[in-house]
């Protein structure tokens, strides 16, 4: 019903809300401040340093300077749209909703959802919002939906015939069938880091919990294992389920299915790690970290003990906030922050790098948006 | 779109501090939906701008004391809903009748949507209030009844009667 109520067609519904919208500002600027005089200390500041910057910018020399600026934060020429993916679907999510974005580069978004992630197979997308756990088909279509306090980072594994969602509500992780049916309770008190379906499973989830990562049987709630993993942030098991990816505020570790710690990617005082990856064929690791300022976005072809295979692919200041490979494992995709730009990056090889510009304003939205990942062969 | 709830805290925070632009985004995330709430208890497009207006400046005017941990839009639409039911009986009780009230020859076929919106409009205003919170801004019987200060055995019989209603629509 809420679908049809929202097809509904009202007469001059843009020309109303752009009327009001000039309405209540004035009437916001109309009103009495409740601290004046910080108020008005703050605008006189900030007009002071904007108009600094506007005078360096219109004489030769500071034209000059600000195109320096530009260059040192992103990459010159950079696409002004996104006009094809080296494959595949993205998803993205953005205070303007939850988005895919198709192999020739269009988007659709799927409604105002804040976080998403795919089915195991890609044919559905998992969403959250508020109160709300949604299945989505890829046209934005609600297949069903919960509604559970604090709904977030949702996570769809399974098989091709069996699928459960594993999602945050509050502190609790819940566990739903692919269907929406048999909502229950996993775990409490869990930290807000998203849980990993181990592949080709609906049984086995990794989750952080107290300081240390925990794979259960989602079905008994049985520990398989648990090892310390403080100030964890992000879980990814291989495609093929041997491994899982613990990413750690400073730290890349690699524990093999039975919980033996197989790989330390990073020496004790490491820059922080601010996104990180699996290939697809979970043989190598993508990960970008932040230091003095500037972004380092790395690969590890294939994983070795020492990490002494890494090789840096790109530099540039400011961060990388997310990492995806493409499906045929041929690219890298870094979402750069501060420069509003998605870099692609060769994963091999000395191809050029490409970027796309103006990623926000794509996307509808105010902050620049999260990648949720990039699927599929 | 409504944001998140941190984001619209942020976005309160932002418009008490006299941020324009958190002002900004907090009308464009609740004004579709509030505009459109309006319109399916009033059906009348120019009524549902001045309501929807109207409850955005009473929120100006209150924002100041608006506690940001509770959510903004039960706020919003309590006072949408609730005027919306108000021009409604006020229009009812006047007997108007719109001029695309009276079909004409050569009237094109309504889609669904033209016609669930016919239908709606057709209910009583109470009726239609509750049809709207309920399947368009989703809340549950008990928030509406505490919405429109309500039992919430009204709640239920009016949503029950309005949707056979509808249900009985050609």
């Amino acid at each position: 019903m809420r679908r049809e109520l929202e097809r509904i067609e009202i007469p001059g519904e843009h020309d109303a809300r752009e009327r009001a919208w000039a309405l209540v500002q004035t009437a916001y600027a109309q009103r009495e401040p409740a601290e004046r005089p910080l108020r008005l200390l703050r605008p006189v500041l900030v007009t002071a340093a904007f108009a600094a910057l506007v005078g360096v910018a219109f004489t030769p020399p500071g034209r000059a300077v600000v195109e320096r600026v530009r260059e040192a934060i992103g990459v010159e020429n950079a696409e002004e749209s996104l006009f094809s993916l080296p494959g595949g679907r993205l998803l993205v999510a953005s205070d303007g909703g939850a988005w895919i974005v198709q192999a020739d580069g269009g988007k659709r978004r799927l409604g105002a959802y804040d976080e998403a992630s795919w089915s195991p197979f890609g044919r559905f997308v998992i969403a959250a919002r508020d109160d709300e756990l949604a299945a989505l088909a890829l046209d934005g279509d609600v297949r069903w939906k919960l509604s559970r306090p604090a709904v977030r980072l949702p996570r769809w594994g399974g098989s091709r015939t069996d699928t459960r969602v594993a999602y945050l509500s509050g502190r609790e992780l819940r566990v739903v069938a692919g269907d929406g049916d048999g909502d229950r309770r996993l775990a409490a008190s869990v930290e807000p880091v998203a849980p990993s379906w181990r592949p080709a499973t609906f049984h086995f989830l990794a989750y952080v919990a107290r300081g240390r990562v925990i794979v259960a049987d989602a079905e008994s709630g049985r520990r398989s294992w648990s090892q310390p993993a403080r100030n964890a942030v992000r879980l990814e098991w291989s495609r093929d389920g041997e491994l899982l990816l613990v990413q750690g505020r400073r730290s890349l570790r690699v524990f093999d299915a039975s919980g033996r710690l197989r790989y330390d990617l990073l020496v004790g005082d490491a820059a922080p790690v601010t996104a990180a990856a699996f290939s697809p064929s979970g043989r190598g690791v993508a990960f970008a970290q932040k230091a003095r300022g500037r972004a380092h976005l790395w690969v590890i072809p294939r994983l070795r003990p020492d990490a002494s295979a890494a090789r840096e692919v790109f530099s540039g200041p400011g961060t990388f906030t997310g990492v995806a490979w493409s499906p045929n494992e041929r690219w890298l995709l870094a979402a750069w922050r501060e420069a509003d730009q998605w870099l692609f990056a060769p994963s091999t090889g000395r191809r050029r790098v490409r970027a796309v510009a103006n990623v926000t304003r794509q996307f509808d939205s105010r902050s620049f948006p999260e990648l949720e990942g990039w699927c599929c062969a | 779109m409504a944001g998140s709830g941190r984001s619209e805290r942020a976005w309160v925070r932002g418009a008490q501090a006299g941020s324009v632009s958190d002002l900004e985004a907090l009308f464009r995330a609740h004004w579709p939906r509030a505009f459109r709430a309006a319109y399916l208890v009033t059906h009348d497009a120019a009524a549902a701008e001045d309501i929807a207006q109207e409850a955005f400046l009473a929120a100006i005017r209150s924002l100041h004391r608006f506690d940001r941990r509770r959510p903004f839009a039960p706020w919003l639409h309590r006072i949408v809903v609730n005027r919306a039911i108000d021009w409604a009986r006020a229009r009812t009780l006047r007997g108007e009748v719109e001029l695309h009230d009276v079909p004409g020859a050569d009237a094109p076929e309504p889609g669904d949507a033209a016609r669930l919106a016919a239908a709606i409009a057709a209910l009583p205003p109470e009726q239609r209030a509750v049809i709207v919170l309920r399947h368009l801004l989703e809340y549950t019987p008990g928030e509406i009844a505490e919405l429109l200060e309500l039992p919430r055995g009204t709640v239920n019989s009016r949503l029950r009667r309005g949707l056979d209603a509808l249900r009985e629509r050609p």
